[in-house]
């Protein structure tokens, strides 16, 4: 099909209420520019102020999302159609502002361990929240594209935050050369998708896709270009090769947050493009997303079982989620069920994954991170509380109920089935039985007794803030595990008022 | 007012762990005492229960379940909170709030390093095991079925002995293994069901999975109906937790490592649930498959039995005898649930219970045991009987009861499955016969080899076991005897939904039962 020509939009400023439904991310970007300042009159020894300044505008801007919530008016595109202010924005940006908030929590006794703590985190931080968010809402091709280099390159300066250490400088040179790789692959690909429709905005796309009959191989292979801009962001194989590597070489905490946050918006964010935008061409993207997961279940799980460092094992397993998390966009874009898995799956992994980073951050003790699997051993015995939390935090990635995990699973591979693809279901079970293995191996570690001749880790002193954010993971992989209704009902909202649908 | 009591015997327990968390750690009496009165508290409950259990009699329905509650759980999808209490599962209720009752008394004083992690951890297990026993919805049992690991994975990573970690893994591993095919059979049945329900009751009586097709891309699987393959599922779950040799292998390492008061209500009712799923949702759901495969499941149940017996009789620990024992005892339970008579059935529910019984007292005994000599190796122990007089009394109550010895209780289990398996196939009864043969060879091996001739070296100190241990053992040994003279209340009340399901499956109307 021919671009057609592009009508000229006379020029008009956007309403207040456009802004209005802009909240959330205007609070937090806003925050960024206060934080930058901040930093120039807060005293060295009172960062800690920062941390706190920062939880403020998060919860700010959890309530502006809560309120978006409940707003009878949302549920429609602002800024001519390039911004969505829709439940499922708001439902992604929950998710990711309760994971900024409990980072931003644990960081700053961790960062003072470590010497690092400047006040441009915290800012970055925000930064990059504000970035996942745009993406969450983003329905059109060039305001994903921007909120994916906002929150990139956030994420690339705070995974070399660690600057006297050669490991992180090499994972944020590593994640900055491969990211703007996927980067390139993904505005190229944006760039066909538009030569083909002539539209940058989703809904536009979606409505020119539908109508059109033939399909050109170049559309094809904007479709999949995007579709692997945004897979490296969310780590899937074959993409997903800087992620040990910068996992483990970033600073625990950054990590604890790009591993959940990135994931939750790229997911997000495909969710929207693929199961919402490119429905028409469903069976020409079906076979490579079916792949992709497929791959990232084999590559990381397998790939997990020889881990050494927990940080590069959480990474694997990691890639392994994602693979299951796809699972919810490979199925049928008529079966809602896959979105609200996806929703399901994101809020489940986000509470067990920060949780279990959390961890392995408040623990880590003075000068080096707690990594090596040698480290875990006898927790139990020192700190009895928090190996009982890590234990679950595993039992729940492993997908046992009655955890989160077990539900974001279980969603999926119903999704799957109902679908008509068992084999997709197949070979989660498959890959979960093998994931078990890993897990509950690092889990018993902590049970056993140091050897002898062993010295034992230095844990750090549970800390207020560290014991806060794992009594709430804990608490939410319970509550996701057994009281199943409150977050699902809310997925199966946040998916029924997704917009390019409701547009259709 | 309507109490919600199926609800309370799952919550007591959770309440008195959450309550646990609020008791000082080292108030070993109060953590005890809250314990105690939280597992008698759901004892007490349950006897009533069961006591006021109406009788069902002549009912076509495939399942009356009483003091039934249903609330919505999950409505988006079609899960419910259905619980639910039947002949069928009643005495294995009570089973279960006995050996937890026991396991709770049997925490010793010794170990109260962590005495309060403990209780938790027993705590909790107990409303998983009554939940699983209880859930009448299929998503709401697999909760409670792979939930129950949670904190059985902290108990045997905790309170383990010397190879608990390898023991464990192992065990988690087969179970998971076995439990997410059934997962994936479970979201079958309900994407299939036609009803989109994940209820018990609806799923039976809609008549979807016949007909359906499972699309597995690549692969063809001509010889099994899709029905076959999603019964399998459920098969592997539970032949891995009864277990059915082969996948027998996590249990004898898994009861070696595990610590005796916790073995309890380890053999006491977790092997159990494999047995009890089979009744409940393999004969209900599927009972065309089954008797399809009933030829091959019984055949595999009599090598259960034959194999368990043969390493019973090879090993030298008397923990893993005691084991594999335990093995051999399931296989009977199996050979009479696959028999698919109706004496077949009932037998297996009674011996769930009476190998319940007996085989908490043979942990029990072989824990005072070693707790006393230091050793497991049978070899190096012999003449407890004149320093342990008592022990030796139990043990050979115990003894008697586990090689099936007519007038306890193990015999009549044994006996009626015996008749089932007859009237399924001679040959299979009579190779199962054999197993008792070889359960009298190992069991009275075991017994004289302990507890007569001269005192051994390490024997030569040790004491009778106390007051407290015997009133742990009393009761079991005097049901032992009292159920195998008088077996009737349980058989009786299971009947009704037993000889439902054997007409359901068999298709035939069904054979007079010879024995209660």
């Amino acid at each position: 099909m021919l671009a057609q020509a592009v009508p000229i939009v006379p020029l008009v400023t956007p309403s207040a209420k456009d802004l209005l439904g802009l909240l959330p991310e205007l609070i937090l970007g806003g925050g960024f520019v206060v934080l930058m300042l901040l930093d120039l009159v807060v005293p060295a020894r009172r960062r800690a102020w920062l941390a706190a300044f920062a939880f403020l505008f998060i919860a700010a801007s959890f309530g502006a999302c809560m309120w978006g919530w409940f707003d009878s008016g949302s549920g429609r595109a602002l800024y001519f159609g390039s911004i969505a202010y829709d439940k499922y924005a708001m439902f992604i940006n929950a998710v990711l502002l309760i994971s900024a908030a409990l980072v931003v929590i644990i960081s700053p006794q961790y960062l003072n361990r470590r010497g690092l703590h400047y006040g441009e985190y915290y800012a970055l931080i925000l930064a990059a929240t504000t970035g996942m968010m745009l993406l969450a809402g983003a329905m059109s091709l060039m305001v994903i594209f921007l909120a994916i280099e906002l929150l990139s390159v956030s994420l690339y300066i705070l995974s070399g935050f660690s600057r006297h250490e050669e490991r992180s400088q090499e994972a944020a040179l590593k994640y900055l050369l491969l990211g703007g790789f996927a980067s390139g692959f993904l505005l190229f690909g944006m760039a066909l998708v538009y030569g083909e429709t002539g539209h940058t905005q989703l809904q536009q796309i979606e409505a020119a896709l539908r109508v059109s009959t033939n399909v050109d191989p170049l559309l094809l292979a904007g479709v999949i270009l995007i579709f692997i801009g945004l897979a490296f962001k969310a780590s899937l194989v074959p993409f997903h090769t800087w992620t040990p590597d910068v996992y483990q070489g970033a600073p625990t905490s950054v990590t604890t947050f790009m591993s959940v946050a990135t994931k939750v918006a790229a997911f997000a964010v495909m969710v929207r493009v693929f199961t919402y935008t490119f429905p028409a061409v469903y069976a020409h993207w079906q076979a490579i997303v079916f792949l992709v997961a497929i791959a990232s279940m084999l590559v990381g799980n397998i790939a997990a079982l020889t881990q050494t460092s927990v940080k590069r094992m959480l990474a694997y397993s990691g890639i392994a989620q994602a693979g299951y998390i796809l699972i919810g966009v490979a199925v049928s874009p008529s079966e809602p069920l896959g979105t609200i898995g996806v929703l399901y799956y994101l809020a489940a992994y986000a509470v067990t994954n920060i949780g279990a980073f959390a961890v392995i951050t408040v623990m880590a003790g003075r000068g080096e991170d707690l990594d090596s699997y040698a480290g875990l051993r006898g927790l139990a015995y020192r700190r009895p509380y928090v190996a009982a939390a890590m234990g679950l935090f595993l039992l729940s990635l492993g997908g046992f109920p009655p955890t989160a995990g077990f539900f974001g699973k279980f969603f999926v591979f119903a999704a799957a089935i109902k679908s008509g693809q068992t084999s997709l279901a197949l070979w989660g079970i498959a890959t979960s039985a093998v994931s078990v293995f890993y897990y509950l191996r690092v889990a018993l570690l902590m049970y056993q007794r140091p050897a002898a001749d062993q010295p034992e880790y230095q844990w750090s002193r549970s800390t207020f803030g560290g014991s806060a954010v794992l009594l709430a993971t804990t608490a939410g992989t319970l509550v996701l595990g057994i009281l199943v209704t409150l977050v699902y009902s809310a997925a199966a909202a946040a998916q029924g008022a997704l917009l390019p649908v409701a547009a259709g | 007012m309507n109490v919600p009591w199926l609800t309370l015997v799952i919550v007591i327990p959770v309440g008195a762990a959450l309550l646990l968390q609020v008791v000082p750690r080292n108030l070993t009496a109060a953590v005890k005492g809250v314990t105690l009165l939280a597992t008698a508290a759901v004892a007490v409950i349950v006897g009533v229960l069961v006591a006021m259990l109406p009788h069902t009699v002549g009912s076509d329905q495939p399942l009356t379940f009483h003091y039934e509650e249903t609330h919505a759980w999950i409505p988006g999808i079609g899960a419910s909170y259905h619980l639910g209490l039947d002949g069928l599962s009643a005495w294995l209720l009570a089973l279960n709030a006995g050996v937890f009752l026991l396991g709770a008394l049997a925490v010793s004083r010794r170990s109260t390093e962590r005495l309060r992690f403990y209780c938790t951890l027993l705590l909790l297990t107990e409303a998983a095991t009554a939940g699983v026993l209880l859930a009448a919805d299929l998503l709401l049992f697999y909760l409670f079925w792979e939930g129950m690991l949670v904190p059985l994975y902290f108990l045997l990573s905790n309170y383990g002995g010397e190879k608990r970690g390898p023991a464990t893994l192992k065990f988690i591993l087969y179970t998971v293994a076995g439990s997410l095919l059934m997962l994936l059979s479970i979201i079958w049945l309900y994407v299939n069901s036609g009803a989109r329900s994940f209820d018990l009751e609806t799923l039976i009586t809609s008549s979807g999975p016949a007909q359906a097709v499972i699309v597995i891309p690549g692969i063809h699987v001509p010889t099994f109906t899709p029905q076959e393959l999603v019964f399998i599922g459920f098969a592997l779950a539970f032949a891995i937790k009864l277990p059915l040799v082969p996948f027998h292998t996590w249990l004898p390492d898994l009861y070696e490592a595990c610590p005796p008061a916790a073995l309890v209500f380890f053999a006491g009712i977790v092997s159990k649930l494999g047995a009890y799923g089979f009744i409940r949702f393999g004969l209900t759901l599927f009972p065309e498959p089954v008797n399809h495969f009933k030829w091959f499941l019984a055949g595999v149940a009599v090598l259960s039995i034959i194999y368990g017996a043969l390493m019973a009789l090879s090993e030298r620990d008397i923990k893993r005898i005691v084991a594999y024992a335990s093995i051999s005892h399931l296989g009977f339970v199996a050979l009479g649930i696959f028999s698919l008579t109706q004496n077949g059935v009932n037998g297996s529910i009674i011996q769930m219970i009476n190998h319940g019984i007996i085989i908490s007292a043979l942990f029990l005994i072989v824990g005072f045991i070693e707790a006393r000599t230091g050793t497991r190796d049978r070899r190096q122990i012999a003449g407890l009987e004149r320093r342990m007089p008592w022990l030796y009394a139990f043990f050979l109550v115990a003894t008697l009861a586990a090689l099936g010895m007519p007038g306890m209780n193990g015999f009549v289990g044994e006996f009626t499955i015996m008749l089932g398996a007859f009237q399924l196939n001679w040959l299979y009864a009579v190779l199962a016969g054999g197993g008792v043969v070889l359960a009298c060879w190992y069991m009275l091996r075991l017994h004289q080899g302990l507890m007569h001739g001269p005192p051994a070296a390490l024997v030569e100190r040790v004491r009778d076991i106390r007051m407290g241990e015997g009133l742990l053992l009393a009761p079991l040994a005097a049901l032992m005897i009292f159920l195998g003279v008088y077996p009737r209340p349980v058989g009786d009340l299971a009947r009704p939904a037993v000889t439902q399901y054997v007409a359901r499956a068999t298709g035939t109307p069904v054979l007079p039962a010879v024995y209660s």
